[in-house]
C-alpha cells in the first residue's frame, strides 16, 4: 500500500526540512489492469499496492515520480515511471502480453534519448 | 456567457457534493446489540470508526461544496477565458479534495475493505460457534448479514463516486489544457465554447452520480 497522504503529513512532520515533505501539493495516479490472469504484485517505490479492485485503483500521492514495479519470478521488474502532478490524474494501464506486464500510458513522457525509460505523465 | 454555465454547471456538483454520502451515513453500521452484547465490543471497533469516517466524509463534502459556491460567486464576474480558466483550476482543486476523500488508499476505503473482511470473518466464526441455541445463533447471522450487505453497498457507493470524481477531474485537466492550447494560438472564441461543452458534461455528470448514490439534495 502507497504511503497515504495523511501518513505523509506524520512523517513529514517531524522532519520538515525533507525535500520532497511538501504533502500539502497532492495528485493522483489510476491503475488498470487489463488482463484477464491475475495481474502480478504491483510497487510504488518500496510501497506495495493492494490488490487492485475492479480492475482499477485510484491512489493519492504526494507530487513528484515514482517508479512502477512487477514482482515476478525473476525478482522486482521496473514497469515505468509515473509523475503525479498536483490535482492532477496520471493514467496508466497494466497490460499483460505473454506473462510480462507492462505499462501503457495515457500520454507517454517518455524522454526521447531514453526510450526504453517509459514515462506516463498526466 | 461561457463562464455563467460554467457556474451553473458548479452550482449542481455542489449539490451533488453536498448529496453524496447520506446514504451512506444513515446505514446500520453499528454491529448488532446481541453481539455487543456477548462481549464482542472490542471487535465492533472497525465498523465504528469506518461509521465515524463517513461521517466526517460527509461534512468533508459540505465544507468543499460551500468552496465550489465561494468559487462560483467570484467566477459570476468573470467574462474574459483566460479567467475563466483560473477558475476551472480552482474547481480542479477542489474536485481534487473530494476525489482525494474516496481514494483506494484512503483511510474512509481501507476501513471499509476492513469492515467488511470483519464481517465476514465473524460469519465464518459463527458457523463453526457451539455456544448458543440455534435460535440465539439465527439473530446473530441475522445481524451480521445485514452489516456486511450495508457495508458492501457502502463500498459500492464509494466506488461509484470515486469512478465520478476521477471522470470530472481527468475532464477538468484535459480540456484546461485544450483552453491553455487555444489561448496560446489566440482562439479565444472557441475556448469560450469548450468551457460550454465541459459544463454540459459536468451537468451530466452530476445527473448520473445523483441516480448512481440515489441521494436527494437536503431539503428536496
Amino acid at each position: 500500500m502507497a504511503l497515504p497522504a495523511g501518513r505523509l503529513a506524520s512523517v513529514c512532520g517531524l522532519v520538515l526540512t525533507l525535500p520532497g515533505c511538501n504533502y500539502g501539493d497532492t495528485g493522483y495516479i489510476e491503475i488498470k489492469t487489463t488482463s484477464a490472469a491475475a495481474p502480478p504484485a504491483l510497487y510504488l517505490d518500496s510501497d506495495k499496492l493492494a490488490q487492485v479492485r475492479g480492475g482499477v485503483s485510484v491512489l493519492r500521492e504526494r507530487v513528484g515520480e515514482r517508479k512502477l514495479q512487477a514482482d515476478l519470478e525473476s525478482g522486482k521488474v521496473p514497469l515505468c515511471t509515473i509523475v503525479v502532478k498536483k490535482n492532477r490524474i496520471t493514467t496508466v494501464t497494466i497490460s499483460q502480453l505473454d506473462r510480462s506486464p507492462r505499462c501503457n500510458c495515457v500520454r507517454d513522457g517518455t524522454p526521447a534519448d531514453k526510450p526504453s525509460e517509459r514515462t506516463c505523465i498526466s | 456567457m461561457g463562464s455563467s454555465i460554467l457556474i451553473s454547471g458548479w452550482r449542481r456538483l455542489h449539490i451533488v457534493a453536498i448529496a453524496v454520502l447520506p446514504a451512506l451515513v444513515i446505514m446500520p453500521l453499528s454491529p448488532p446489540a446481541l453481539a455487543k452484547d456477548s462481549g464482542a465490543a472490542a471487535e465492533a471497533t472497525g465498523e465504528d470508526e469506518f461509521s465515524r469516517q463517513l461521517r466526517e466524509l460527509k461534512k468533508t463534502f459540505g465544507d468543499i461544496g460551500k468552496q465550489i459556491e465561494d468559487t462560483t460567486k467570484t467566477l459570476d464576474t468573470l467574462k474574459a477565458p483566460e479567467q475563466a480558466r483560473k477558475g476551472l483550476e480552482d474547481l480542479r482543486e477542489h474536485v481534487s479534495k473530494l476525489l482525494g476523500a474516496v481514494a483506494d488508499n484512503g483511510d474512509v476505503s481501507r476501513l471499509g475493505i476492513s469492515a467488511l473482511n470483519h464481517a465476514n470473518e465473524k460469519l465464518k466464526a459463527l458457523e463453526r460457534d457451539t455456544r448458543f441455541k440455534p435460535e440465539q445463533k439465527q439473530i446473530l447471522v441475522a445481524g451480521w448479514r445485514d452489516l456486511k450487505a450495508a457495508t458492501e453497498r457502502a463500498i459500492g457507493e464509494l466506488d461509484s463516486a470515486r469512478k465520478e470524481f476521477v471522470d470530472l477531474l481527468r475532464t477538468l485537466q484535459t480540456s484546461e489544457d485544450y483552453i491553455d492550447e487555444l489561448l496560446q494560438i489566440r482562439q479565444h472564441e472557441k475556448a469560450l465554447e469548450v468551457i460550454q461543452q465541459l459544463t454540459e458534461h459536468i451537468r451530466q455528470a452530476s445527473k448520473k452520480l445523483n441516480e448512481l448514490l440515489g441521494a436527494k439534495p437536503p431539503g428536496a
